[in-house]
């Protein structure tokens, strides 16, 4: 039983640390993809193909085995956190970015005909309405998170799928132990997509 | 979004660019220190990727992830479009749960589950009917929101015509909202090929399997793994090229 | 290591452009076939026997990445170690020709595999247990190994299987040794990766005290990289079978009668001298006894 609780412990740490680390790492991407410094543009541009174009097997594969050779050592659970983290982030910053473009042009152009600067139109103007767009789009990311920390389980990390393999492995009770998790799943997701709904509401 | 900028603000730009570069270029100069300092630049390291047979066998995985790709989205798509063009309570249900269930659960209840109830598939639909499941979920929503960004007007106008209703679907609706959802259906391919690494946990030999499998071999997982990432990454940077290509034209053709 | 990889890639590379044939190495399977055995006996029509005859190939359920037992060389495409060889030769006995086709299997795909009839035999260090009995039958024991323990050179305090408790135990993921660990240190942290390899990069990575694995595949590592030893002797004790479709007596018969051939003709010995016996010393040991 304690394998169960581990599992679902892990899988909902790694959840919620991995997606705080995403938006931190996704805004600053985001900001990198906005700011007209094209260097700066081009950097964000890279990380974010870079990042989404390979899978994230691939991804905590590297990074379990690749980091410690380059004298990097983490224990399993932050390996897999970071490499999640860095790879959310790519789709995070895709989210900001779109969520700011999708703000009418006439409203940065207005904003500037009042006479203020291209930082306070940003923070008075553009981003509280950017913010509204994010948040659906934010909900989907943690949701699909939610789905990748089970590939933790390939690389050592005992999440919840990979307490159910052992778990089955000792019980035989394939559908029970799957169907278990496969509802515990959907309670999480269903939790991001009700706060989002009532970060929604309260935005609007 | 903004207006131009004045020469000031040019000379700032100008600061912070050569700044943010010099930083960046310590970032990667560090980085590759790092790996030097581990050995793993060393030439001998790196020389099994130079030769074609190596080469040979990566990209035989390659076929086998895109003929696992292209199975999985055929089945996908045409599950996607059964399920958008029949919105009832069970096809939404349906799509809610496969969004939230992770496809490693799915493969694992496909090699555990379904065995006891006497299923049995090959090893390579033990990957793709997993991955079509849950994509054909992520299909139906990117063709509903095509269908429904197809101006009403037109579905109107086929009726009126005296088309029956399936047919104005399939010749006045459809094309017409395929146009609208090609970008994103090749977001969704290349969604759908990274996921068929998951062959990785099935041993079905496609690119990250066969890496794992040179990795065992020569013993070179930094290298291994890079060079795979490598493949992935310009196959699916070229699939992207692809869909903002088909963006643009689109544009174009739209204005 | 590397560098003679890289040569004899190179002399690869420039030596051909054509087939596997050229492979060096590929003399090793080719000695152990010139005194392989062909089946001469009746074939009842319709039998296993008679299918892959018809079919002109053997089937078989196994791994590409397991050192000395079934391990696929990318580049020439060849496959080695004991159980690849038994393959080949079985395939000879039942065939006339060592035609064989390997579909990579898992310990979650080979009963599925077998019952199915994707595969004729799993080869693929299958423990024979009365549970896997219940849904598999078993030709063999064919080998007679036990998991043992790995740690890095210089690690105190790991001696026997007692003291593995409490302490981060590496295992394949889905192996034996995930249970034997389980059973014999109940209070150990099992971690689980994927394949050999990544095993081990783990235990000298320190992601583990020790590493526990089949002695064979262990010892295998341990030639190849002076950072592991092993310790004590294996506290297991597994008998390896071929697997067959369940309730198939007639062709497991079969197949233990070819066994109880090349155990008798020496042919058995020879195959393990040529690849468990590369790395393990001594003489070959007896072929394990095949209950009739």
């Amino acid at each position: 039983m304690s394998l169960v609780l581990e599992g679902f412990l892990n899988t909902v740490a790694l959840t919620l640390l991995s997606f705080c680390g995403a938006l931190v790492v996704g805004g600053l991407v985001a900001v990198l993809r906005i700011v007209p410094v094209p260097v700066l543009r081009g950097a964000g541009a890279v990380y974010v193909e870079v990042w989404r174009n390979v899978p994230l097997l691939a991804w905590l594969v590297l990074f379990v085995f690749g980091l410690p050779e380059v004298g990097v050592t983490m224990p399993l659970f932050w390996t897999a956190f970071t490499a999640i983290a860095l790879y959310e982030a790519a789709f995070v910053a895709e989210a900001l970015r779109s969520g700011v473009h999708a703000v009418a042009s006439g409203q940065g152009e207005a904003a500037r005909a009042l006479g203020l600067t291209v930082r306070q139109s940003l923070r008075h103007v553009i981003l509280p309405q950017a913010v509204k767009n994010v948040v659906q789009p934010l909900a989907n990311i943690a949701i699909a998170l939610t789905m990748a920390t089970a590939l933790a389980g390939v690389v050592g990390v005992v999440d919840m799928t990979r307490a159910a393999q052992r778990i089955n492995l000792e019980i035989a009770q394939p559908l029970l132990v799957f169907t278990g998790v496969g509802l515990c799943y959907l309670v999480m997701a269903a939790g991001i997509g009700f706060g989002a709904r009532v970060l929604e509401r309260r935005l609007a | 979004m903004f207006d131009a900028p004045g020469p000031r603000f040019r000379r700032r730009v100008f600061w912070i660019s050569a700044v943010s570069a010099a930083v960046l270029a310590g970032l990667v100069a560090l980085g590759l220190w790092r790996f030097a300092a581990g050995g793993q630049l060393e030439l001998v390291r790196w020389k099994p990727y130079l030769t074609w047979p190596v080469w040979r066998y990566l990209l035989e995985g390659l076929g086998s992830t895109v003929v696992a790709a292209c199975a999985t989205g055929v089945l996908a798509m045409a599950g996607g479009l059964l399920l958008a063009l029949r919105p009832n309570r069970f096809t939404r249900a349906y799509a809610e749960v496969m969004r939230t269930v992770p496809v490693l659960l799915l493969v694992y209840v496909m090699l555990f589950v379904l065995p006891s109830f006497g299923v049995n598939l090959p090893l390579f639909w033990k990957l793709v009917v997993p991955l079509a499941l849950s994509h054909a979920a992520s299909y139906a929503v990117i063709f509903r929101a095509g269908v429904e960004a197809v101006d009403p007007g037109q579905r109107e106008a086929g009726l009126s015509l005296g088309m029956p209703d399936g047919v104005v679907t399939r010749v006045v609706v459809l094309p017409q909202a395929v146009r609208h959802m090609t970008p994103l259906l090749v977001t969704q391919a290349v969604s759908l090929l990274k996921d068929t690494s998951l062959g990785y946990v099935v041993s079905y030999t496609e690119l990250l399997f066969n890496g794992r499998v040179l990795a065992n071999h020569n013993g070179l997982l930094i290298q291994t793994f890079l060079v795979v990432a490598f493949v992935y990454l310009v196959v699916n940077l070229a699939l992207s090229r692809l869909a903002h290509r088909l963006e643009a034209s689109r544009a174009r053709t739209a204005r | 290591m590397g560098r003679l990889f890289v040569a004899a890639l190179l002399l690869f590379v420039a030596g051909c452009s054509g087939g596997a044939e050229s492979v060096p190495g590929g003399s090793k399977i080719d000695a152990l076939l010139a005194k392989a055995p062909v089946y001469a006996g009746q074939v009842t029509p319709g039998s296993a026997v008679d299918r892959i005859r018809k079919r002109g190939e053997l089937l078989i359920g196994g791994s590409q990445d397991a050192p000395l037992l079934s391990q696929l060389d990318p580049i020439s495409g060849e496959l080695t170690g004991f159980d690849a060889y038994l393959g080949k030769l079985l395939a000879q006995y039942i065939v006339g020709k060592p035609s064989t086709e390997l579909l990579t299997a898992t310990s979650e795909t080979r009963e599925p595999l077998l019952a199915n009839g994707t595969v004729d035999v799993i080869l693929q260090t299958y423990t024979i247990t009365p549970a896997r009995r219940e849904r598999v039958s078993f030709a063999g024991p064919y080998y007679r190994s036990g998991q043992a323990i790995a740690v890095r050179k210089g690690t105190s305090g790991v001696s026997k299987p007692a003291d593995l408790a409490g302490k981060t135990v590496i295992v394949g993921a889905n192996t034996p040794g995930v249970t034997a660990v389980q059973d014999a240190a109940p209070t150990a942290k099992i971690v689980e990766f994927g394949s050999d390899p990544e095993c081990v990069t783990a235990l000298k990575q320190g992601r583990g005290d020790a590493y526990v694995q089949d002695q064979a595949i262990l010892v295998a590592d341990a030639s190849k990289d002076p950072e592991l030893e092993l310790v004590g002797e294996p506290f297991t004790e597994d008998p390896y079978g071929i697997g067959i479709k369940h309730g198939d007596t007639e062709f497991t018969a079969f197949v233990d009668g070819w066994l109880r051939e090349i155990g008798k003709s020496g042919l058995w010995q020879e195959v393990w001298r040529q690849t468990i016996g590369t790395v393990v010393t001594g003489e070959a040991p007896a072929p394990p006894a095949i209950a009739s």
